[in-house]
């Protein structure tokens, strides 16, 4: 198999050693490890069209990988199979001003994209937490969010159309450069989210919005999480959609104060970032518009607005150091994902607080309470089992609760091999059905990312 | 080594959370876009060399292709040592006929107090001798015979400082290719040697240094100069009527590994046209001993460089260790003289008030 492999692609495309069987048996998520058979690094759409038929004739699954900084397992070749790294089509193909849009090469860097779009004051607005590593055809596949969620969306908002090399090999483009296109199906919605299950991205076209000038920014400290959910709920309704709005929970606020020692209020129950970005009026009359009515809010302790750049970063300090203080703490965290709607965002908390009392687990919180998505963070020692056990006990309590509270199991990290013994409860029997039928439609043969999406 | 023993300290293996956030700054990556050249990889790598999966011999090519640059570092939000890691990996790799002939060479003549003193020899005698202080100089093994004059200019600019000829390696280049132990032990006499602060002229040695010294006791020479707050005496240096364009390299140990590179920054702003060139926290592709180890892949992570360096029009390319400052004059042949920092604030302190 390898040798038709080698002579259909050339050979120093294809890998096989011991050495990349095991660099590619894993992405971002912990616990989770598959050793795949052969490993193939594409350069064109043909490479993928070569390997797809050839796998589709042989029955050989095949995973493709962009950055692999998922967090549900969905890169990871837990059936063996080809892992298709695209990492090597990493060209953005144009930048085009006047359409606002661009056409990449699906490992692009998302970071990367924002700042040439930049460079003619346009944005890529979906920012997800590892967009210095992630790819566009990764966040596409995975429907990644980010921290302007509220305000701008997330990757469904922004893809225009798809060049989609199908389970059969065929290749089909979706959508395109239009605005408006009603044409058939909306297959391109269909393909954000799936997970490399339905086919494999070879190119995008993603829309680009016009750049902010200004970003400005304030935090404000709660005695409990309620009220800081008071004081968004009061904000939102004041008819602000605010750019930032993220919280930290008392666990959080003191391990990046353990960490970083930034001065932060170690008693306080949330600490609430708040800010937004637009022209300089808008940014500010809506950024001081939220500092009063933090203050007014009941169980408000401060209130401290950025005055300038580094003010600000100061800010943002908090709120990025959260992950890395909480990492540090053991040696095994798990970043889950839940999502609420904004009102049960309190009782979430709440209940993330008691499922880690009941387990003797150190769970922070931290996310987005602008839009409800929580990512509760369980630390625990890998080499204590029955901490581990715990840890993934409270797991599955937290995806009960999420679903119990009319939530979803993921907001904007995806299922992937991690979360599809959860998804059932979440889409019930039919759906997941469904999904299947659909899968069968574009990979007859189930070989795209088998035990994902649609198996 | 037997099958029970460990080659990477365990609590350091589990620090990394695979979040991949080293992959875009690694200069390997960067080049092959392998997640097997990525520092993410490598530590799956160690990972599954510890626990048995893989033999060290499978795991070789990747330990010796690593820059052992250290950006990964700088970006990892769990605070992963990889440094430390590399160390252990090499000195579990590299024994025997996997140690590199020129590594064996390079660290053969190192450690001989002989032929160190040969390399020094013409030098040597033009020192001044001076009397006992508690600040010293650390002559570079290579740098006093490669470049002679850096150690020359540092003593030059400091009265203070003082030199005792009879010293040897710090032991850097040891434990970056596979002699942990030895490295530390010659860093520990060294320390022993030369009492109070040891002033060093290159990155690589300062950041080794002070990892088994301590940091208080090991100053690099920018970072020396700009503590003392000799900024002010600093004055530019003009050439046809105009400040000289002055670009840095960064040296990746200074950089990454002690957080060094404000300060030569505001050294050439005081004595030049300064211009920040691209790439320069990037690898050179010098990384100790790599550019002699592996020429081919040490040129291809300086290539982008060039180009950028030769747009930029500068006068000097500064560089903070002699690794650099090698690779550099080595690569870019029509283009700006490269030069150490020492020699450059050496120039502007013997510049004349009204140029």
């Amino acid at each position: 198999m390898i040798d038709e492999l080698k002579a259909l692609l050339g050979a120093s495309k294809v890998k096989t050693d011991a050495v990349s069987l095991e660099t590619y048996s894993k992405d971002a998520t912990p616990e989770f490890q598959g050793q795949p058979d052969a490993v193939v690094l594409a350069e064109t759409t043909e490479d993928v069209v070569k390997l797809i038929k050839f796998a589709n004739e042989k029955k050989i699954p095949v995973i493709a990988r962009g950055a692999g900084s998922n967090l549900c397992a969905a890169t990871v070749p837990t059936s063996g199979g080809i892992v298709l790294a695209l990492s090597k089509m990493n060209k953005i193909l144009e930048i085009s001003k006047s359409e606002m849009l661009a056409v990449v090469q699906p490992a692009v860097n998302t970071l990367e994209l924002d700042q040439e779009a930049a460079k003619m004051d346009l944005m890529y607005p979906p920012d997800p937490g590892s967009r210095n590593v992630s790819t566009i055809g990764g966040n596409i596949s995975t429907c990644a969010g980010g921290l302007r969620g509220l305000k701008y969306g997330v990757t469904r908002n922004y893809v225009l159309g798809l060049e989609i090399v199908l389970g059969t090999g065929e290749v089909i483009n979706t959508g395109g450069r239009l605005v408006k296109d009603v044409a058939g199906y909306d297959l391109t919605r269909l393909f954000v989210g799936s997970e490399g299950t339905l086919g494999v991205i070879t190119e995008a076209i993603v829309a680009l919005r016009p750049r902010p000038k200004i970003s400005k920014y304030g935090v404000a400290y709660f005695d409990s999480l309620e009220n800081s959910a008071l004081a968004v709920e009061e904000i939102v309704a004041s008819g602000i959609l605010p750019a930032t709005l993220e919280f930290l929970d008392n666990v959080c606020i003191n391990s990046v104060e353990d960490y970083a020692n930034l001065g932060l209020n170690r008693e306080a129950g949330a600490l609430l970032l708040f800010g937004d970005d637009g022209d300089e009026h808008t940014a500010e009359s809506n950024t001081s518009e939220m500092a009063r009515i933090c203050q007014n809010t009941k169980g408000n302790l401060s209130v401290t607005r950025a005055r300038d750049v580094v003010e600000a970063d100061a800010l943002l300090e908090a709120r990025r150091c959260s992950l890395p203080s909480l990492a540090r703490l053991k040696s095994l965290s798990i970043l889950e994902d839940i999502s609420v709607s904004r009102p049960m965002l309190p009782v979430a908390v709440k209940r993330i607080e008691e499922i880690a009392i009941k387990h003797q687990v150190v769970i922070g919180t931290f996310g987005h309470a602008g839009d409800g998505n929580l990512h509760p963070t369980i630390v625990v020692d890998k080499n204590q089992p029955t901490e581990v056990a715990a840890a993934h006990q409270a797991l599955k309590e937290i995806f009960n609760l999420a679903i119990e509270l009319g939530g979803t199991i993921t907001g904007e990290h995806g299922v992937g091999a991690a979360k599809l013994p959860y998804l059932e409860a979440r889409l019930g029997k039919t759906q997941m059905e469904v999904l299947r039928r659909v899968k069968k439609t574009f990979d007859p043969n189930g070989i795209l990312n088998p035990g994902k999406l649609g198996s | 080594m037997s099958e029970n023993e460990k080659v990477f300290s365990q609590n350091l293996l589990d620090r990394c959370i695979s979040c991949g956030y080293c992959l875009p700054v690694c200069p390997t990556y960067q080049i092959t876009k392998d997640e097997s050249s990525s520092p993410r990889g490598r530590i799956n790598i160690m990972r599954a060399v510890q626990k048995g999966e893989l033999s060290i011999f499978e795991s070789l090519e990747e330990s010796s292709y690593c820059l052992g640059c250290r950006a990964c570092e700088v970006v990892c939000p769990a605070g992963v040592e990889y440094g430390h890691m590399l160390e252990e990996w090499r000195d579990a790799a590299w024994q025997g006929k996997n140690r590199p002939l020129i590594v064996k060479l390079l660290l053969f003549v190192s450690t001989n107090k002989f032929f160190v003193r040969i390399l020094g020899l013409f030098n040597l005698r033009n020192y001044q001798k001076k009397k006992k202080s508690d600040v010293n100089l650390m002559l570079g093994c290579f740098e006093r015979g490669l470049f002679p004059a850096v150690s020359k200019s540092t003593l030059q600019i400091f009265n203070e400082v003082s030199l005792n000829p009879n010293q040897g390696c710090c032991g850097a280049l040891h434990a970056h290719n596979g002699e942990l132990t030895r490295g530390r032990e010659l860093a520990k006499n060294l320390g022993e040697k030369l009492s109070g602060t040891i002033v060093t002229t290159s990155g690589g040695c300062a950041a080794h240094l002070s990892d088994v010294l301590g940091k208080d006791r090991v100053r690099e020479v920018s970072q020396y100069f700009y503590e003392k707050q000799m900024l002010e005496q600093l004055r530019p240096i003009f050439k046809n009527q105009k400040k000289v364009r002055l670009g840095l390299q960064d040296s990746c140990h200074l950089r990454n590994g002690l957080g060094i590179f404000k300060e030569p920054r505001e050294i050439l702003k005081k004595i030049g046209d300064y211009q920040e060139v691209p790439y320069a926290s990037e690898c050179c592709g010098a990384a100790g001993s790599y550019s002699l180890v592996r020429p081919k892949d040490s040129k291809k992570v300086v290539e982008k460089k060039k180009e950028a360096i030769k747009k930029l029009d500068l006068d000097y390319l500064v560089t903070v260790n002699p690794g650099c400052q090698r690779q550099m004059a080595t690569n870019i042949k029509k283009g700006p003289k490269v030069i150490s920092i020492v020699e450059l604030i050496a120039m502007s302190l013997n510049t004349k008030e009204s140029a």
